[in-house]
């Protein structure tokens, strides 16, 4: 799922201090899972910002909404009546959340109230990691499920590196070893020999690096 | 301005304090309003109730929680001192400075006083604030 974290009040507070009549909208599905945009994070990040207004002598008139998916056409039209009655949106929608919002209702601001971080998932309670960097073109069936891309932090395809220490990333001693664990995913599926082939450089024109990327399902499209 | 009646809020586990006592202790507030919420256990409150306090003007909140390893619904004292420093933190954020939001692990030998000397000692603190 998609993984995000709120920007800080007074970062908010600066992106909307022109504004009186403000919908807070919040986003159903990812960000609502991440604790980061859901329902109860539009209310208190409401609560926020008009405690923060009333310091610094603003006017908020703060409307609060949660859809259930920003970036459905479908679901943004539950949003049409609070998003016309107000001046500005705060969305607390994933970045794509955010520009459906702003692409369906042009002549509205939409502010992203979220930083995006990635594509993750919940490790244990409170605790989630990067997973995928949406490169588009998958290679963890060489790598025993374990993507080298977004888990060693130096995207080696060939590793290791030879910098770990007691499993630990020399970059990020925070994080394990990517290649350790390849190593270790391997050995258990029986498939050590992959370790043998030498991968090109990969090709990062499929990822974001060669430009917006678009999909096309004809088969769904009259 | 040193003067001007604080406005308190104490949200308090129902299973750590007697209502009755707590009701008793106010009068030793002097002027300061003191708002005293009940919750079922500490681990009920969430980031929204004590924000909307301090919303609706609160210059401090209190939350009583049972003792650490009292807590009859097992972990809901440690959400809450959690949850507390979440609010702390955005307090901070905000502007308004580290403190307005305390938490109190009641002593099962404290008794009603330890509270007040808790109610006492956020009160001097919040006047020193200003």
């Amino acid at each position: 799922m998609i993984v995000a974290q709120r920007k800080t009040i007074p970062e908010l507070v600066e992106i909307l201090q022109d504004y009186k009549k403000i919908l807070v909208l919040g986003c159903g599905t990812c960000v609502t899972v991440c604790l980061a945009g859901g329902e109860r994070e539009v209310s208190i990040i409401s609560s926020a910002l008009r405690i923060s207004a009333k310091l610094k002598g603003l006017d908020f008139e703060i409307e609060e909404l949660t859809i259930e998916r920003q970036c459905d056409n479908v679901f943004i039209e539950a949003a049409a009546d609070a998003i016309k009655r107000n001046e500005v949106v705060l969305s607390l929608g994933c970045g794509a959340g955010a520009q459906a919002i702003a692409e369906r209702y042009v002549e509205k601001p939409v502010y992203a109230g979220l930083n995006t971080a990635f594509i993750g998932i919940l490790e244990e309670r409170g605790l989630w990691t990067e997973k995928c960097a949406a490169c588009g073109d998958c290679v963890l069936h060489k790598y025993g499920g374990i993507c080298p891309i977004t888990r060693c932090a130096k995207h080696m395809l060939n590793g290791p590196c030879g910098g770990s220490r007691e499993n630990r990333c020399e970059v990020r001693p925070d994080r394990p070893c990517a290649w350790q664990l390849i190593y270790r995913r391997l050995k258990n599926i029986g498939q050590l020999e992959r370790l043998k082939k030498i991968e090109p450089p990969k090709n990062w024109e499929p990822s974001l690096s060669g430009g917006c990327r678009v999909i096309v399902r004809e088969d769904h499209r009259i | 301005m040193k003067d001007t009646p604080l406005k308190l809020y104490l949200f308090y586990c129902s299973n750590s304090l007697d209502a009755n006592r707590l009701r008793q202790s106010f009068c030793e507030n002097g002027t300061d309003e003191l708002t005293a919420v009940s919750l079922p256990c500490s681990g009920k409150v969430n980031l929204l109730y004590l924000l909307k306090a301090f919303e609706k003007g609160a210059d401090g909140v209190l939350l009583i929680t049972c003792e650490q390893g009292e807590c009859k619904f097992i972990e809901g004292n440690l959400r809450a001192q959690k949850r507390s420093e979440s609010v702390d933190a955005i307090l901070a954020e905000i502007g308004l400075g580290r403190g307005r939001m305390r938490v109190v692990h009641k002593k099962n030998e404290g008794g009603i006083h330890q509270i007040i000397e808790e109610i006492k000692s956020l009160r001097n603190s919040l006047r020193g604030q200003r």
